[in-house]
């Protein structure tokens, strides 16, 4: 029985051991534990999703950087200018004395090297680019020549984010799929980084953890201007890659968490959030509910049902409970960017007697008319909400609506071509592709745009909405351009492409101690980048 | 013996060969692009048709197939489309946290399950024995998760005991990976509150996990040792007044745990299984919350990856239990050898 007598000792031990733990203290962290969400591409070529922008807003910095309005400022570049008239030749300065994380200054070759290496690995954000050719002219100038006039081809360099040349040159992998560069370093790059953000990574598990910490070099320093007296900058980031929302709330009510910046709260969630003194919501960026009408597949190829769609949902019956949290009024770009004009149907509101008009017009109006499918993404329950609701409203007119929510990766592959797309698809659009006015018109009504999900209206055939599009890609003042895109609004609405349920504003989810953003940007990224941010560590101490 | 391992090898690879095939084809034909899905959503048609390319996906399935089979004969999974590296390195990452937590509720099942069939056979139809059988029936009906979301309520949330999520703290530094086994790498590392930290992080999930099997390999053995004390050796070292606990560990336990023990081989890689949704309950950055990934983003290589490693784990434990049997059972013993 000797050995009986000796667990039991070890076990008490263990059990007095844990009980003195439980209740122990810390003293308060200068951490930021952030939620990233599932997994994280750190190679800035590879990099493509919001949750991958995020980062690299705080490990990388871009060549220019986004502005609230829409436009953008300089950052590593200083200046930039198109080289002749044809917008095919553009000339960036750069900033001098910028230092990469390794200590090394940064140089035209950098930016050059890592603008070729974008473009050859053609992953990533690069798609929007075209082909670039980038060629050093001195030191800190650098020339890129397109393939394409492109007046916005500054603002889509909100998302190159250059590397240190002869760090990622020593860490290629042989062989690879390019030649004597190997893997270009991209497998390096996903663990390491070669940046000139603000924050450092020390170290990253793709889809479990990424943590970082401040660049005290960082070539927009670190002053506390602006800031309370107790804001100091945060020396460690953690993120962690979550997607169950229910664990999310337990760390953040636990204390585990200190920024959410993804959002996916359900309304339970939010209204507990909200009513936690320790906790608080802040709205940076929304993103648009778009319910895309498949223009090549009846009955929504008729421009007269379309609009019977737009008058015969209920609007405010969906928003309802949400509009506390910032839901609601939306169009072709997000009301809060500069240049947002209102579209039809206003008001706002359900007008079944508007609908059946509309209807009446419509080659539908006799005869059987087909179900209308509408698929939304499976899991996402305010989509299927907004389906139900409008299975709802059209069966006031005799309509019937199918609503099916099959995974993503089937759902997003019916949206490869007109013939498989369903009658209706339902998408949440962040502001992710710079510039954002460019996104949320060229890319999702353009023969050129980006396609795909982007575009599965599938509806070109509008002349002058295309010429004005393309207008804007060759207009260089930000402002004249504001005034196409203002043109353009109602003209692109008025073939009722699709309808937009509301817009939806991404809450940031905070314990009490943490500050920020000091600048909101109708941009993903820039926002979360947490040299925007500050902890006040008496108040953690004492909790708030 | 040795004889009989090497022919269950032989068969075991076979079968995986076979599982193989199997979930290479059905991760091939469940619709979605998985290189679209992989560029995100940015990527032109042209990158997409690209990186198809590359993945040869274009190529027949055979070929597909062909090229899979022969970088994985140079131990070479692929690559993840989820993670965007080797799929060899992700295991390596995420295994052993599952198997910490797998291995950690089998020595709670294994615990609490003989101690509770034990008492409940040897005190059969007492107050203890009825307990345990209403326990049993609770156990077994609630699913792991149930349970996890129940206990994560109850000593995290109310009782404050124990921690919520994650293998250690999150504001925490992990030790340096050696052996990938929190526990063990603390130690190592010459960190014995870290130890502490992580064992408390592993009860809650580990406990989840076991109370199926507590009440499933508690009846099994209380069934087996009720048999047992009925035969006539049991009766007859009895009239010779051998104490209770000398009859109990000494000549009862053995031949009443040999079902348990075949039990707990199938039970093992039901474990794996039901980690699934414990680890996404507790946030425990194992192989199952990696494989659930995997399959929510398409990530071919990883798919089949995950269903081979559960598929040897499977044809490995068996192989394990087997072999225990062979050495706790002498009649199997004899057999075996041709006896």
């Amino acid at each position: 029985m000797r050995i009986w007598r000796l667990l039991g000792v070890v076990a008490v031990l263990f059990a007095i051991g844990a009980c003195c733990w439980v209740g122990a203290q810390g003293p308060a962290q200068n951490v930021a534990v952030i939620n990233g969400y599932p997994v994280i591409w750190t190679d800035p070529a590879v990099a493509s999703d919001w949750y991958d922008t995020e980062v690299m807003y705080n490990l990388y910095s871009p060549l220019v950087y986004p502005t609230p309005e829409g436009s953008v400022r300089p950052h590593l570049a200083t200046s930039w200018a198109p080289v002749g008239g044809d917008l095919t030749h553009w000339r960036f300065e750069l900033r001098q004395g910028v230092k990469f994380h390794s200590g090394n200054e940064m140089t035209a070759e950098d930016v050059a090297w890592s603008m070729t290496r974008f473009i050859t690995m053609g992953r990533g954000n690069s798609g929007p680019l075209g082909k670039v050719t980038a060629t050093v002219v001195d030191k800190d100038t650098v020339d890129f020549v397109l393939d394409k006039p492109s007046a916005i081809f500054p603002e889509t360099l909100a998302l190159f984010f250059p590397v240190e040349k002869e760090l990622v040159l020593a860490n290629i992998k042989k062989p690879g799929s390019y030649g004597e560069l190997g893997d270009y370093g991209e497998e390096w790059l996903g663990t390491h980084d070669a940046g000139t953000g603000p924050y450092m990574m020390v170290s990253h598990i793709p889809g479990q953890s990424l943590e970082a910490v401040r660049f005290p070099d960082y070539f927009e320093g670190w002053t506390n201007d602006g800031w309370g007296p107790d804001e100091v900058p945060i020396e460690r980031l953690i993120f962690i890659m979550e997607t169950d929302y229910t664990t999310l709330m337990t760390l953040l009510k636990s204390g585990d968490l200190d920024l959410e910046i993804n959002g996916g709260w359900t309304l339970p969630q939010l209204q507990q959030i909200k009513a936690d003194p320790k906790l608080r919501l802040e709205y940076v960026w929304a993103q648009n509910v778009t319910v895309w009408m498949n223009t090549k597949r009846p009955p929504t190829d008729d421009e007269h049902f379309r609009k019977a769609v737009l008058y015969a949902y209920d609007y405010e019956a969906v928003v309802g409970p949400w509009a506390e949290f910032g839901n609601g009024e939306t169009g072709i770009i997000l009301p809060t960017m500069a240049g947002y004009v209102r579209i039809e149907p206003q008001p706002r509101q359900q007008d079944l007697a508007k609908a059946r008009a509309e209807l009446a017009l419509s080659k539908y109006a006799t005869g059987p008319v087909p179900p209308v499918v509408f698929h939304y993404c499976a899991g996402l329950s305010f989509e299927e909400e907004i389906g139900l609701q409008l299975q709802a409203d059209l069966a006031k007119l005799g309509l019937t609506v199918e609503v099916a929510g099959p995974p993503w990766p089937q759902y997003s592959a019916e949206c490869s071509s007109p013939e498989t797309t369903p009658n209706m698809t339902i998408f949440l659009f962040a502001p992710q592709v710079a510039p954002p006015h460019d996104y949320y018109t060229f890319n999702m009504y353009h023969p050129n745009g980006l396609g795909w999900i982007f575009e599965a209206h599938w509806f070109f055939e509008d002349p002058e909405i295309i010429r004005l599009l393309e207008l804007t890609r060759a207009t260089v003042d930000f402002s004249e351009r504001l005034q196409i895109y203002q043109q353009l609004q109602p003209m692109i609405a008025a073939h009722a492409l699709a309808f937009y349920p509301y817009q939806k504003p991404t809450p940031f989810a905070t314990q009490c101690y943490i500050s920020g953003p000091k600048e909101k940007t109708n941009m993903v990224g820039p926002s979360e980048n947490m040299h925007n941010w500050r902890i006040n560590l008496a108040k953690k101490a004492g909790g708030c | 013996m040795a004889k009989y391992i090497a022919l269950r090898l032989g068969q075991s690879i076979f079968v995986l060969f076979g599982l193989s095939l199997l979930i290479f084809f059905i991760a091939r034909v469940v619709p979605g692009d998985p290189a679209r899905v992989a560029l995100g959503n940015l990527a032109t048609e042209e990158q997409v048709q690209k990186l198809r390319a590359e993945m040869h996906l274009d190529r027949p399935f055979a070929v597909q197939y062909y090229y899979w089979l022969k970088s994985m004969l140079r131990g070479d999974l692929g690559k993840s489309l989820y993670t965007q590296r080797p799929v060899t390195t992700d295991l390596r990452q995420y295994i052993p946290a599952t198997l910490e937590l797998i291995l950690f509720a089998t020595l709670i099942s294994l615990v609490f399950g003989q101690v509770t069939g034990v008492l409940a056979g040897y005190f059969r139809n007492s107050w203890f024995d009825n307990l345990s059988r209403l326990a049993s029936y609770l156990g077994v009906a609630t699913p792991s998760f149930v349970v996890a979301i129940l206990l994560l309520f109850i000593f995290s949330q109310l009782l404050k005991l124990a921690p919520s999520v994650g293998r250690l703290p999150l504001m925490v530094k992990a030790p340096p990976t050696v052996t990938g086994f929190m526990i063990i790498d603390s130690l190592l590392a010459g960190r014995p509150d870290l130890t502490l930290l992580a064992l408390k992080h592993l009860v809650l999930p580990a406990f989840s996990l076991a109370v199926i099997h507590i009440a499933q390999e508690g009846r099994i053995t209380r069934s087996s040792l009720i048999e047992n004390v009925q035969k006539d050796y049991i009766i007859a070292h009895e009239v010779h007044g051998i104490r209770p606990t000398k009859l109990v560990f000494k000549y009862l336990l053995k031949p009443s745990i040999i079902p348990t023990v075949t039990v707990m081989g199938l039970d093992f890689a039901f474990l794996m299984s039901n980690a699934f949704l414990v680890e996404l309950v507790f946030f425990w950055p194992g192989f199952a919350r990696y494989a659930v990934n995997a399959m929510l983003s398409k990530d071919l290589n990883a798919i089949v990856a995950v269903v081979l490693v559960i598929g040897v784990t499977f044809a490995l434990v068996n192989l394990v239990v087997d072999t225990i049997i062979t050495f706790l059972d002498p009649a199997i013993r004899i057999q075996r050898r041709g006896g």
